[in-house]
């Protein structure tokens, strides 16, 4: 992989890769045909970003060099600790940097980053790499029956209430209602330290759909990143998400850019699922088929308010689930399952080859049962980006799935839902 | 129990705000005192904190439009609560741009001070935002630990030079040792000295001015003084800088009262606020 970021684009590199430390220790480099998608996750696995950067953001994209190869660019991970540094001041690289050059050299496995600097200096940053496979948060955005469309000065505002030391928030809505509060996982955190709690009018929205009303906790730190970068951008963001337990979504879009943050919610406590509490087990990964969930999830696209994303039908018939689901989504037509946990669960797949987009214009995850359709051939087999809105198109098949084992809820041993009753109903 | 204020004003927020953000920067935890007329901001002077003291004095009218408070009981016609000021900034710092303030006694978890803030929005309605801060309620039986101080007998009694000048020098010599000396007489003259095994660094300031106390014992007694004779106590820098450099109020009047080798009383007055504060002197 090689491209060229011009002058304006690397402080936007920059503010991606300061958003994405908020989240793991490293970034994953994924060059697709579509753009360079760069990554992390956090180590619980409970949070995850995406930044996809479309060719058009580049002066120059190539996604693989060697087109002898497999038709995909190496996938590599790189820590943080080392990346950060070099985009450590974005005022600086801003002012001095007038191009900037990043390749991967799988012979060397090193990444190189290399600034062209003003006065003619060129400072190159070779950085090691483990080579991995790519990682992508599988999210049916489109299944999420809260939709919620804010600009960023409207959500860092509300943000701001809440000291930088707070570590989870929880968001309530229901369609009169948006109210975000303070959460403390202990009683005595609770008892001891300042709550804090700011509700809106749902008018300040640019967009308000509340299917479900729901209480969500997540982690507050994973995201100022991401509001940090949609501020600095101009950029509304996108909020979906369900039920408790369900995760969260937030994402922006720009001309040339994508980027999402998927955080893991707290289950509340008296869900109506039994099964949302227990602990998914790691799921079997064969090789050529994947049981991406032994539920059954049906894929319908429902178009979303906004944005370029055409419906599309799935095409296939759902099977009801053995066991009662949390909700059904209100707009769907071909009446598809949620299935909390086994979404939570679903969350992150790590696959061993590219997955790539099969259609031009994407809404969502959309993932499919092998048990719906009985040839499971791997055409049937869709798999998106996390990141919606893609530019090119990708006609590559996924063979193969692995699904880690992934914490349910946020990062806490507790997520058979002992959260002291802070949900609220 | 009963406490509700508002402040509809913002400047007067503004100055609320700053108030607290110097008794934040004076220490971590304080005992507020409610009254009818007034709010007070004690630390009283336990070894915990080296000794120091402060009194902080609100007029309450200045301040809040509505104030309201039912004490204890009707003859102790008071509220005492301990709360960490910072709380209580961080609080207001993000109701700046408030349209209306309102602060209440409540009991969520546990006893605690409302803060709800009326913002500003795009939409019809305004946001509103709810800081709960938790407080402990002080019984009755130990209010006497949080009594108004009385001035000392002191020495001397001088204005001090501008805050920012005592605080820029109190800053370097922080660097050199860990006691300075303040002196001063009753001729408008003040020094703060520090002396170490290699170096002694004295700053003069003159022509300061001596408050006049009027009908004070202490007046009649610096009177038979020497005007030319310094009174001095010899304190940890720390505290004095860590006063200076709270400072977010411009007073109208700053003076020291200074009790030769045992305490210095630094106090500041502006028109609805006062603020004194007590350092030791350490041998």
């Amino acid at each position: 992989m090689r491209c060229t970021i011009a002058g304006n684009g690397v402080k936007v590199f920059g503010r991606a890769v300061h958003a994405l430390s908020r989240i793991g220790e490293d970034i994953w480099l994924d060059p697709l045909q579509k753009g360079l998608a760069v990554r992390s996750v956090n180590s619980a696995q409970s949070a995850y970003a995406c930044f996809l950067f479309s060719p058009l953001f580049f002066q120059h994209y190539t996604a693989n060099l060697d087109q002898g190869r497999e038709s995909k660019g190496v996938k590599c991970k790189v820590s943080l600790k080392s990346v950060l540094p070099i985009f450590r001041s974005v005022a600086t690289l801003e002012r001095s940097v007038c191009k900037c050059e990043i390749s991967i050299n799988v012979s060397d496995s090193r990444v190189k980053f290399q600034f062209n600097c003003r006065h003619g200096i060129t400072k190159t940053h070779n950085l090691g790499y483990q080579e991995c496979e790519a990682l992508q948060a599988v999210f049916p955005t489109h299944l999420c029956p809260n939709i919620l469309k804010a600009q960023p000065k409207l959500l860092s505002d509300i943000v701001m209430h809440f000291p930088t030391s707070q570590e989870e928030i929880t968001l309530s809505v229901s369609p009169l209602r948006f109210k975000l509060k303070s959460y403390y996982e202990e009683e005595n955190d609770l008892i001891k330290s300042m709550n804090t709690e700011m509700s809106l009018h749902p008018d300040e929205f640019d967009y308000f759909q509340v299917g479900v009303d729901s209480d969500v906790t997540f982690c507050l730190k994973e995201l100022r990143g991401l509001l940090s970068f949609a501020e600095a951008h101009g950029l509304p963001v996108s909020i979906h998400f369900g039920a408790s337990g369900k995760p969260v979504s937030f994402s922006v879009e720009g001309m040339v850019l994508e980027a999402v943050v998927v955080l893991a919610t707290l289950a509340s406590p008296d869900s109506e699922n039994p099964s949302q509490e227990s602990i998914p087990q790691e799921a079997p990964a064969p090789r050529n088929r994947s049981e991406v969930c032994p539920g059954n999830i049906s894929i319908a696209d429902i178009s979303m308010d906004e944005g370029p994303l055409e419906a599309e039908a799935a095409g296939v018939a759902p099977k009801l689930p053995a066991f009662p689901t949390e909700e059904q989504v209100a707009s769907s037509q071909g009446s598809p399952v949620f299935i909390p946990d086994l979404h939570m669960r679903n969350l992150l797949q790590l696959h061993g080859d590219e997955v790539g987009l099969s259609r031009p214009s994407l809404c969502d995850v959309i993932f499919e049962s092998e048990s719906l359709t009985s040839p499971a051939t791997p055409a049937t087999f869709k798999f998106r980006s996390l990141v919606f809105g893609a530019v090119s198109s990708d006609q590559v098949n996924v063979s193969a799935l692995e699904l880690p084992s992934l914490v349910c809820a946020s990062d806490t041993e507790d997520d058979t839902g002992e959260d002291s009753g802070m949900v609220e109903e | 129990m009963k406490f509700r204020a508002k402040i509809n004003d913002v400047g007067c927020l503004n100055h609320f705000t700053r108030v607290v953000n110097t008794i934040t920067k004076l220490t971590k935890t304080c005992v507020l005192r409610l009254t009818v007329d007034n709010m007070y901001f004690v630390l009283s002077g336990k070894v915990a904190n080296g000794g120091v003291s402060m009194w902080c004095e609100l007029l309450q009218v200045n301040f809040f439009e509505e104030y309201q408070l039912e004490g204890v009981s009707a003859d102790a016609n008071e509220i005492c609560l301990e709360v960490a000021p910072e709380n209580l900034s961080r609080a207001l710092k993000t109701a700046q741009n408030a349209k209306s303030v309102k602060i209440k006694l409540t009991k969520k978890h546990g006893p605690c001070l409302t803060l709800a803030a009326e913002l500003p929005s795009l939409s019809s309605i305004n946001r509103i935002v709810t800081h709960d801060i938790p407080v402990d309620i002080i019984p009755k039986r130990l209010w006497h630990d949080f009594k108004e101080p009385t001035v000392p007998d002191f020495d001397v009694s001088i204005y001090l030079p501008p805050l920012k000048t005592m605080k820029s020098v109190v800053d370097r010599m922080k660097n050199l040792s860990n006691y300075l000396v303040v002196e001063a007489n009753m001729n408008g003259e003040m020094n703060l000295k520090i002396e170490t095994d290699l170096v002694s660094v004295t700053t003069h300031f003159k022509d300061l001015g001596n408050p006049p106390w009027g009908d004070n014992a202490s007046q009649s007694q610096s009177q038979s003084r020497d005007a030319e004779a310094m009174a001095h106590a010899r304190v940890d820098i720390r505290k004095l800088q860590q006063f200076l450099m709270g400072q977010q109020v411009n007073p109208n009047k700053s003076m020291c009262n200074i009790v030769d080798k045992r305490i210095i009383h630094l106090i500041l007055l502006q028109e609805d606020v006062s603020l004194q504060y007590f350092i030791p002197a350490v041998a």
